[in-house]
């Protein structure tokens, strides 16, 4: 198995903050106006807090033995090993084509209207083989530059949505029902999978601190409390009258005569994605220790694809990976479960 | 020889290789008025070498290996009867290339010197910018027929132990018959499984910039008979440094980077964008130039993506032939190249004028930054065919390929993009900008301190 | 090498199918802008092409809605319409009732209009100038741009109209007229 050279957990966590940035870019959840923006921003506290319960186990696993659950699980005994091996694979997989699908979808909606999404993902799986297989560290490198899109992506799309804020369109009360509140805080949940990522990719990060998380989420935290803002007071009502509002939010900012942004978002959108996807597939390989196997890799994204091909013919499967809760269920096991009882483990071999 | 015994004696030459004058005046005249007393052969060696010859460049050797290496290199040997050892001579007298000028690297400020061919001639020019004592040359022999001389220059105390280690071994490894130019070598240099597109061998034909390049822990190999040393790790950063910018005002240096950087985005990109926004997002294109280019694209018989592969290949046999071409005939190429395709093609309705505009401008581009030649025209072909076929979302996804590629490239274990990719703060003074002398001053650049740089051999 | 052949291979089946949207700049009609009026006692939709002819390239077609005529121009008149660099709206004043509030909606829905399109009242004398000009829409864009810096709570682009709209409440549109020059006003649209 190739081995990953250390790399700075710095990096790691930006790297894992695009990810969840992701979340929002595909978002085509109705956050319409159920509940006021305050109480929005409420809600993306209180997932982003339970982002961070999630991460828990892993940096004690981190901090204590500074290696990541994949790693520590070796020395159970071939068995545990493939008992994870097999959990983590299927809910990396299941997380791919949680992304793959509103990916797709948004982009046949949006900008190629009379494409098929299935040789879309095809081909945007076959890149992330490509990318996986050099290994998260390499992944990790490539996240600087997709910080700087994003970087410049969120200042065209902010900054030309500027003019058309107008304060009417939402409220700054409080206005809102639970019900509707827990539906927002379990969607804002949803990032809750770099959780996972960083529980099994962090064994080769150097020079991790705590507060790196706090501001990973604290980052997540602004970009989605921005993204409200602009919907809420810019886009308003009209951003709920398409899927993807992220997407319309994209199309309203303009500066002066040149209208819509909607080509960096596209960009930025797809950079994202495909970064997710290869990261996720670096996990499974991580976690079958054949890293960088380009023949495993196909293999996986072949599974993938299969996965997507299914969802988007059936409606059934494909509510299934649209679920926040089932995602979100899958990550407490993978994220929270799994590294606690590997630490456990631990711990009682060494005491 | 003259003396009390008959000693037998020969000098060895190759014709053309030795300057006879110097020879003369070196060896054949003292031993022709020396009176040898000595009374054996061996004592009588002793005498040439220590006492008659008259030059300062003597050596004695022992073996055929030797004896042809000093030979093939324009030294003459004196064999004595009955002595195994034998006497090189320095006497070389083959012509040479003078000190001129490097033209692929032109400078407004710098020195005028370049490399040039002989081995020696190009040690000199290092030894006389570095005078330091930890300037180390180490004599490597390549290639089993050609037996080329290579040297590889460093400074002992800013270099890697294991990366010069390891550069001796891929030198070894290095099983070619001939070695004739610097670029053989290349990629017994490059690391193993890493992209091929983009060199991890840097190469100059100035002194002054492989000085530079020694004083931060690089190897350069001077091979005889190349003008061009090779220099390693290099770093994609560094295609984007010249002379000029630490000569001239930090402001004036940081807007000539800025500038190449921008030109490299532009000529591999711009021709993509093109043929991607014209073949499938022409609402992207500002209203003004939307019309004008519908019209002229609708007058012609080619689709977009075919005509500017045309047009950009047409470019690049006029630039060979430009190269190649005797100088006396290159005005008509210029003509040619400028009436024919560029005027009466356009005229013609063969090819419209925003294409050709679009590909003189990324042709243009790509020669700020010409030592990434190469990679610019590979990246700028592949990315036309697939913004032609897959319109902007097909050039997102090249590009973040592209972008893995050069994030997975190291070059003898440093990363490729370092300064950029892993991101260091205190490198990017020299990367974008060019921050004054004072601070670079202070802390001196060492390659192999990079971030994740791998352990290599 | 065996594994670029495999790659080739592979990528084939996805350039051979994706490639059907393409939208070639050569081949594309771009409408600049549309109308609305009423002739013949049925509502009419005029899309005005994109071109440097001094005289307007348009395309009248008759439906109830936007959306209808939209369909209709492209199957039968205009096969590669793209609305994508629509800017501006024009709608005559006695239809206003009948078509503004549908018309918005529907942009609201599409991808490709732009949120910033301008949208403007006019009366019929207005049209027919730009029918004859195609100089008009840029003067009459240009008229909404000082009216906007001038009134700065007038709505006059897709976006502001459709949610004051949403609001339920009472909004300023521009209305252009012309006697002999271009004029712009301001009229109150109630909800």
């Amino acid at each position: 198995m190739k081995q990953e050279v250390p790399f700075s957990s710095k990096r790691f966590l930006l790297t894992l903050t695009l990810c969840a940035c992701a979340v929002i870019l595909l978002q085509n959840h109705d956050l319409s106006r159920a509940l006021s923006f305050p109480l929005a921003l409420g809600a993306v506290a209180a997932g982003l807090i339970v982002c961070f319960l999630l991460f828990l186990p892993a940096v004690w696993l981190k901090k204590r033995w500074d290696s990541d659950v994949l790693t520590l699980v070796q020395s159970r005994g071939r068995a545990a090993q493939g008992m994870v091996a097999v959990i983590y694979s299927a809910y990396f997989l299941y997380v791919a084509a949680y992304f793959l699908l509103p990916y797709t979808d948004m982009f046949c909606k949006k900008y190629y209207t009379e494409t098929n999404p299935c040789p879309v993902a095809f081909l945007l799986l076959a890149c992330c083989v490509y990318a996986a297989s050099k290994g998260a560290n390499v992944i990790t490198r490539f996240g600087i530059f997709l910080f700087v899109l994003a970087m410049v992506t969120n200042f065209m799309m902010f900054g030309g949505s500027l003019s058309s804020l107008d304060m009417h369109n939402g409220s700054l009360g409080w206005q809102g029902n639970p019900a509707d509140f827990g539906n927002h805080v379990i969607y804002f949940v949803t990032p809750c999978f770099i959780a996972a990522l960083f529980a099994c990719l962090s064994g080769d990060a150097t020079r991790f601190r705590v507060h790196q998380i706090v501001t990973a989420l604290g980052l997540t935290g602004v970009k989605y409390a921005l993204v409200l803002f602009f919907l809420t007071f810019a886009a308003g009502e009209y951003a709920a009258r398409q899927a993807y509002e992220t997407f319309v939010l994209s199309r309203v900012a303009h500066f002066g005569d040149y209208a819509g942004v909607e080509s960096l978002y596209m960009a930025l959108a797809t950079m994202s994605v495909f970064m997710i996807i290869s990261l996720l597939l670096c996990g499974v390989t991580k976690a079958w220790h054949c890293g960088g196997n380009l023949w495993v890799l196909a293999l996986l994204t072949g599974l993938v694809f299969a996965l997507q091909l299914w969802a988007v013919s059936n409606d059934a499967i494909r509510e299934l990976f649209t679920r926040p809760l089932l995602l979100i269920a899958l990550t407490l096991i993978t994220a929270a479960v799994i590294p606690l009882l590997v630490g456990w483990g631990e711990r009682r071999r060494h005491a | 020889m003259q003396g009390v015994r008959s000693v037998q004696a020969a000098i060895f030459t190759m014709e053309g290789l030795v300057d006879k004058e110097g020879l003369a005046q070196a060896a054949v005249n003292p031993l022709m008025a020396y009176f040898f007393e000595e009374p054996t052969n061996r004592q009588v060696f002793d005498a040439i070498l220590n006492t008659v010859l008259a030059s300062s460049d003597v050596t004695a050797f022992e073996g055929t290996e030797k004896l042809l290496t000093f030979l093939t290199s324009g030294f003459a040997v004196i064999a004595v009867d009955g002595v195994s050892r034998m006497i090189a001579v320095g006497a070389q007298g083959y012509a040479f290339r003078g000190v001129t000028e490097p033209e692929s690297e032109v400078v407004q400020r710098g020195a005028r010197e370049g490399f040039t061919e002989p081995l020696r001639v190009n040690m000199s020019l290092i030894r006389r910018r570095l005078k330091s004592p930890d300037l180390v040359f180490e004599q490597v022999t390549v290639g089993e027929k050609s037996r080329t001389q290579l040297m590889l220059c460093y400074l002992r105390s800013a270099a890697s132990p294991k990366l010069v280690r390891q550069l001796r071994q891929r030198l070894a490894a290095c099983d070619l018959e001939t070695v004739l130019a610097a670029g053989y070598l290349s990629e017994y240099l490059e690391d193993p499984h890493t992209s091929r597109l983009f060199s991890g061998v840097g190469i100059s034909e100035r002194p002054d910039t492989v000085c530079g390049k020694l004083t931060e822990g690089r190897v350069a190999i001077i091979v005889d008979g190349t003008p061009a040393v090779m220099l390693v790790p290099h770093l994609f950063v560094e295609e984007f440094q010249g002379v000029d910018d630490y000569s001239n005002r930090t402001y004036y240096a940081a807007f000539i980077r800025t500038l190449k950087y921008l030109s490299f985005l532009v000529s591999v990109f711009l021709p993509a964008i093109y043929t991607a926004l014209a073949q499938f997002h022409p609402e992207y294109f500002p209203t003004w130039i939307l019309i004008k280019t519908a019209k002229s694209l609708s007058e012609t018989p080619l689709p977009v993506t075919l005509e500017v592969l045309v047009i950009t290949f047409v470019y690049e046999i006029m630039k060979e032939a430009g190269l190649r071409i005797p100088k006396s005939l290159g005005h008509a190429v210029s003509i040619v190249g400028a009436l024919v395709i560029g005027e009466s093609a356009v005229t013609a309705g063969i090819i419209s004028s925003s294409t050709l505009m679009v590909v003189a401008t990324a042709a243009i581009c790509s020669y700020v930054t010409s030592p990434l030649y190469p990679p610019i025209t590979m990246l700028r072909f592949l990315l036309i065919l697939v913004g032609g076929v897959f319109g902007l979302w097909g050039l997102v996804l090249a590009t973040a390929l592209v972008l893995i590629s050069m994030c997975s490239k190291t070059s003898l274990g440093v990363p490729y993009l370092s300064s950029l990719s892993p991101f260091s703060l205190r490198t990017m003074r020299d990367v974008f900008i060019r921050a004054s002398w004072k601070k670079l001053g202070k802390h001196t650049i060492r390659v192999q301190r990079f971030a994740e740089t791998e352990e290599i051999g | 090498m065996r594994r670029m052949i495999c790659l080739l291979l592979a990528l084939l089946p996805a350039i051979l199918t994706g490639c059907q949207s393409a939208r070639r700049i050569e081949t594309a009609s771009v409408i600049e802008n549309v109308s609305v009026q009423r002739r013949g006692g049925a509502l009419c939709y005029t899309f005005y092409l994109l071109s440097d002819s001094e005289k307007p390239d348009s395309v009248t077609v008759c439906a109830p809605s936007f959306e209808q005529a939209r369909t209709l121009a492209e199957r039968s008149y205009i096969p590669h319409m793209t609305l994508a660099k629509l800017e501006l709206l024009l709608i005559e004043e006695e239809v206003r009732q009948d078509v503004m509030k549908g018309d918005i909606d529907y942009i609201a829905t599409q991808a490709s209009f732009s949120p910033q399109a301008h949208i403007a009242l006019c009366d019929e004398k207005t049209l027919l100038r730009l029918q004859r000009e195609a100089a008009a829409q840029s003067l009459i864009e240009r008229q909404i741009d000082l009216l906007r810096e001038e009134h700065p709570q007038v709505k006059s682009d897709c976006l502001s109209v459709f949610n004051s709209y949403a609001r339920g409440e009472s909004f300023e549109v521009p209305l252009i007229t012309c006697d002999r020059e271009l004029r712009v006003s301001l009229v109150r649209n109630a909800p």
